[in-house]
């Protein structure tokens, strides 16, 4: 089976109309095509980063209350100086584009323009005419070291796509040195905040460390064959850095939170020069155990304090196995009862397992300060 | 339970009365022959009006019922117009042409009895609604915004020219319905794009120039949500340059300044939620009790049924919404009374049945809502509504069908008694409307208002038909389903986060589509009688030219440059008050003189963070 499709679609800046991205983001998902989601108010220098390091097909960009040619020209132009003008640019805005402006817009560069009117059946029709097969190499001119790992990251994911899920191998490759690099991996229940988390932590990481490059490798439930819809970008803003390499993965068919391929993604990425590499799993079962592997220094496993008895916390496994449990949403009634009931699940393994409240939707929260601290201290 | 599950509650148990009486006036002899009384009376004193063929009519059409229990029904159950529970009307007369004097009858000076409700404390129930018949103006409003604010002054002086009384509705562009300055990177093709530019209060001077502002004949209209009490600060401070602070008491208007909705479906609210709410309250509070002729917050449905909710969603959605700001003010110790009447409402007309009754049952569950559950008098259940004719509803396919569109969808705005009304021009599919379309929009409603003969002579002319009672019934169900959802999450505030009210309407949006194209919803010239298969019509596009988006950028320029000392000034003095949780609106009121929007809203987002997107 060939690999999914895979598209960013986001909305340009100042421009809040998300009703038909979507619902064209729906409509890609059931016919089986990946769907990167950056987003509404959305920079183009944001799009074009995110476009490249998550090595998509093509860009969608649904424009609604005007300037659309200078945007997507912008965009096309962009694209063009780094060399990635292999991603196709594609979109609409309703009628606001007329014919006259897609004319100057295919002549900067925009592969294509649906009007008003069209069925959402011709767009995924056109994306799976235009976009599918196999990527085209980098043409003659020297890539970026962005645009070769997303390749990279492309070929290994692609590799899988075609053939069984194969028992996870313990690789050799994970013993090999990652220098410097610390990879922490983050898991938990789905609603936990997990992405909020993780998005404040690379605020706090990138302002402390001056010169820090981060890679973060989040996941979104996919089954084989399938389209997925890949949306942790929208919910992150501190995350659209030049400083920052994510990259979005579907699971495509393997339970436990994490995709086929994600072992071998994470080896090249710790082996590529990072301070920082940040795994974040699906929202994840009591019984999932996602890092098996030796390459992940820390575990982190984020909670909501809202999950049912105190009998429910003898099931989840992680509880067992995390270096950090993070209460998150502190803030809520439940929190100083889920802290304390943790707690005592905690102490019974007698391992030097460390607990925290965090409430990362709030502003300079000293919980995620405190994370920080934990995650970076040297020689843990 | 939160205040919207005692709604709920409330609307159940009113229900319930309704049907009591209705036994009692059946059973109850006396009681029966007070409401026949009262029946006669308020019949005997309508006022009768000519038609220009000559014709005689009521001002106020009732129902030919004669028998207590069904009058007791009506009055109790609907209501007459202006009275509890507001069913038919926010006023007594809303529409009519004034009453020649020889024909005035004695309707107006004892014509309320208003002993028509039921009341949990027994208090509010009993008192009269006894509002004055609404001012005699147009109900008209035209949404602009284009270019500079010379430009979109030059339109409001083209559509009020001909009015009595110039009810201005200002549409803001991209940067600014996000709080960036128009020389941000990146935002240059957006500038006056869609709507216009402000970026200093210099700009609100110029955007309002030959309006006297103070005048009860002149109220501006301002839709932007996200940093609406800096927008608002600009208003007031441009107001005091033009005409001294004496003016502030005298403003007329409304700020959309709606966060529920942004956060649930718009999507342009830039700081977090909590932080958001917490300035818009400060606003609310100064505004209420220093400007009491403003409308501070404008409960919006509009951009929830846009976003693709179905008609139910959108007015459960926003009711619900009003009753979460009713408990944050009330909770913040402002008196209902004080902020009640100044709360209002927006929503979208579109053309779906359930429009034909929507706005009527939004106005009864949010009178007995507010009197019942919040203690509210009179004027403060009263839910006073601008509707605006659907946007989503038009299509380009041969647009000028989208006249036709309009058409129906204003003749339901009335018909479910809208206080006031934009209706939107042909071209809206694909650019800020020019003057030749806009033209005809206005003229849409002047033809329906002052030229036919439906809404000018007489009220109810349309209401309680059985059908429009049958889809009420329905509407209402399904709108107290909706706030039994969201009460289970908690109320509005959990519900949102959780996301609820978003993945409702982004459910619908995506089934709406679908239904355009497998045939159940069809679109006339676009999957029906489609076959003209046109080109791209011929439509002359309202873009904002290079050059005037340089002009705005220069001028934002010398603004900061000659207010560059004092601004550093303001915006720390800002933060502090911000920080110690002080009512933050009269020092915004201040740093508006010589900050930019993005510098304050920079400042701000410094204190309390970004609004993080929801997907």
């Amino acid at each position: 089976m060939a690999a999914p499709i895979r598209v960013l679609t986001a909305v340009p800046i100042c421009d809040g109309h998300d009703s038909a991205i979507n619902t064209i983001n729906l409509e890609f998902i059931r016919h089986g095509i990946e769907v990167v989601y950056l987003g509404y108010h959305r920079y183009a220098t944001d799009m074009v980063r995110a476009a490249i390091q998550e090595d998509v097909k093509a860009l969608g960009i649904s424009s609604y209350n005007g300037g659309h040619v200078e945007f997507f020209s912008e965009v096309a132009r962009l694209l063009k100086k780094q060399g990635a003008d292999y991603i196709k640019v594609f979109g609409g805005g309703g009628g606001t584009i007329t014919g006259n402006d897609d004319v100057i817009m295919r002549r900067n560069g925009i592969d294509k323009i649906f009007f008003a009117g069209t069925s959402l059946e011709d767009m995924v029709d056109y994306v799976h005419k235009h976009y599918s097969g196999p990527h085209k190499p980098f043409r003659g001119r020297k890539a970026s070291a962005d645009m070769q790992l997303a390749r990279k990251l492309t070929e290994i994911e692609d590799s899988y796509a075609g053939r069984k899920l194969r028992p996870k191998k313990r690789s050799a490759k994970s013993k090999k040195k990652t220098g410097k690099t610390r990879v922490f991996g983050f898991t938990g229940p789905g609603g936990a905040g997990k992405t909020t988390l993780i998005d404040e932590l690379i605020l706090r990481l990138l302002h402390r460390e001056p010169k820090s490059r981060i890679a973060i490798l989040s996941h979104d439930p996919s089954v084989v064959g399938a389209g997925a819809l890949l949306g942790d970008r929208a919910t992150m803003i501190n995350s659209q850095n030049e400083r920052v390499f994510m990259r979005s993965m579907a699971t495509r068919g393997q339970a436990g939170g994490l995709s086929p391929a994600t072992e071998d993604c994470l080896t090249l990425l710790a082996e590529s020069g990072f301070d920082y590499v940040i795994i974040e799993t699906v929202g994840t079962g009591q019984e999932a155990m996602p890092f098996q592997t030796g390459l992940v220094h820390k575990t982190v496993l984020v909670m909501n304090p809202d999950y049912g008895s105190r009998l429910q916390l003898q099931k989840i496994v992680m509880l067992d196995l995390a270096d950090i449990v993070v209460v998150n949403k502190s803030d809520q009634e439940r929190a100083r009862t889920a802290s304390s009931e943790i707690g005592r699940r905690l102490d019974q393994n007698k391992r030097s397992q460390i607990l925290i409240s965090t409430v990362a939707n709030r502003h300079r929260d000293a919980g995620v300060d405190e994370l920080c601290d934990l995650l970076t201290e040297q020689n843990v | 339970m939160s205040k919207l599950g005692q709604v709920v509650e409330a609307v159940e148990s009113y229900n319930e009365f309704v049907l009591k009486e209705v036994k009692r006036a059946r059973t109850d002899e006396v009681f029966g022959q007070q409401m026949v009384d009262r029946w006669n009376d308020v019949k005997a004193k309508t006022p009768i009006g000519t038609a220009p063929t000559g014709l005689k009519l009521p001002r106020l059409a009732l129902p030919e019922i004669d028998e207590a229990g069904e009058i007791t029904r009506y009055l109790l159950g609907e209501g007459l117009p202006g009275e509890f529970p507001f069913t038919s009307g926010a006023y007594r007369e809303m529409y009519l042409e004034p009453l020649r004097e020889l024909e005035a009858g004695s309707y107006g000076k004892d014509g309320r009895n208003g002993k028509n409700g039921h009341s949990k404390n027994g208090k509010n129930g009993a008192k009269a609604a006894a509002p004055k018949p609404a001012e005699v103006e147009e109900p008209t409003r035209l949404f602009s915004g284009l270019g500079l604010a010379e430009d979109t002054n030059a339109r409001f002086h083209f559509l009020t020219g001909h009015q009595r009384s110039a009810r201005l509705s200002t549409a803001f562009d991209g940067p600014t319905l996000y709080g960036i300055d128009s020389d941000a990177e990146g935002v240059f093709g957006k500038i006056g794009e869609g709507g216009l530019a402000i970026d200093t209060y210099e700009d609100m001077v110029r955007l309002y120039d030959g309006f006297d502002m103070g005048s009860p004949a002149f109220s501006a209209s301002m839709t932007i949500s996200g940093p609406a009490p800096i927008i608002m600060a600009m208003y007031i401070a441009a107001a005091k340059k033009r005409f001294g602070p004496k003016v502030v008491p005298n403003l007329r208007g409304t700020i959309q300044a709606d966060i529920f909705k942004e956060v649930q479906a718009q999507n342009e609210t830039i700081f977090p939620t909590e932080a958001s709410l917490r300035f818009l309250c400060d606003m609310i509070e100064w505004t209420t009790r220093e400007m009491p002729r403003w409308y501070p917050v404008s409960i919006s449905g509009y951009h929830i049924g846009e976003a693709g909710s179905t008609p139910v969603q959108q007015a459960a959605y926003t009711v619900s919404n009003g009753f979460a700001y009713a408990e944050m003010l009330a909770a913040r110790g402002i008196p209902v009374d004080q902020f009640g009447p100044r709360l209002s409402f927006f929503l979208d007309c579109g053309l779906d049945v359930e429009y034909i009754a929507l706005a009527r049952v939004s106005r009864r569950i949010w009178a007995i809502g507010m009197r019942d559950v919040f203690g509210a008098g009179p004027k403060a259940q009263m839910f006073k509504l601008h509707t605006q004719t659907s946007g989503r509803s038009l299509v380009a396919a041969e647009f000028k069908n989208n006249l036709t569109r309009t058409a129906a969808e204003l003749m339901l705005a009335y018909m479910n008694g809208t206080n006031s009304c934009h209706s939107n021009s042909a071209d809206e599919p694909f650019t800020t409307p020019s003057e030749e379309w806009i033209r005809l929009a206005a003229h849409g409603q002047a033809i329906l208002l002052d030229e036919s003969g439906i809404f000018k002579h007489t009220m109810n002319m349309l209401s309680g038909s059985p059908g429009m009672k049958a889809v009420e019934r329905a509407v209402e169900a399904a709108m107290l389903e909706e706030f039994r959802q969201i009460e289970a999450f908690g109320g509005v505030l959990p519900a949102i986060e959780h996301r609820y009210q978003r993945s409702q309407i982004q459910n619908a949006a995506h089934r709406y589509e679908q239904q355009i194209y497998d045939g159940t919803r069809p679109i006339i010239a676009l999957t029906k009688y489609n076959d003209l298969k046109d080109e791209m019509p011929e439509v002359k596009m309202v873009r904002t030219p290079r050059a005037k988006k340089q002009l705005q950028v220069d001028r934002l320029a010398k603004f900061k440059k000659r207010n560059a000392e004092k601004a550093k000034r303001a915006l720390d003095k800002l933060s502090d008050v911000v920080e110690r949780g002080e009512n933050c609106f009269p020092t915004l009121i201040e740093v508006v003189e010589v900050c930019s929007l993005g510098q304050i809203t920079g400042r701000l987002q410094e204190v309390v963070g970004h609004f993080r997107p929801m997907v």
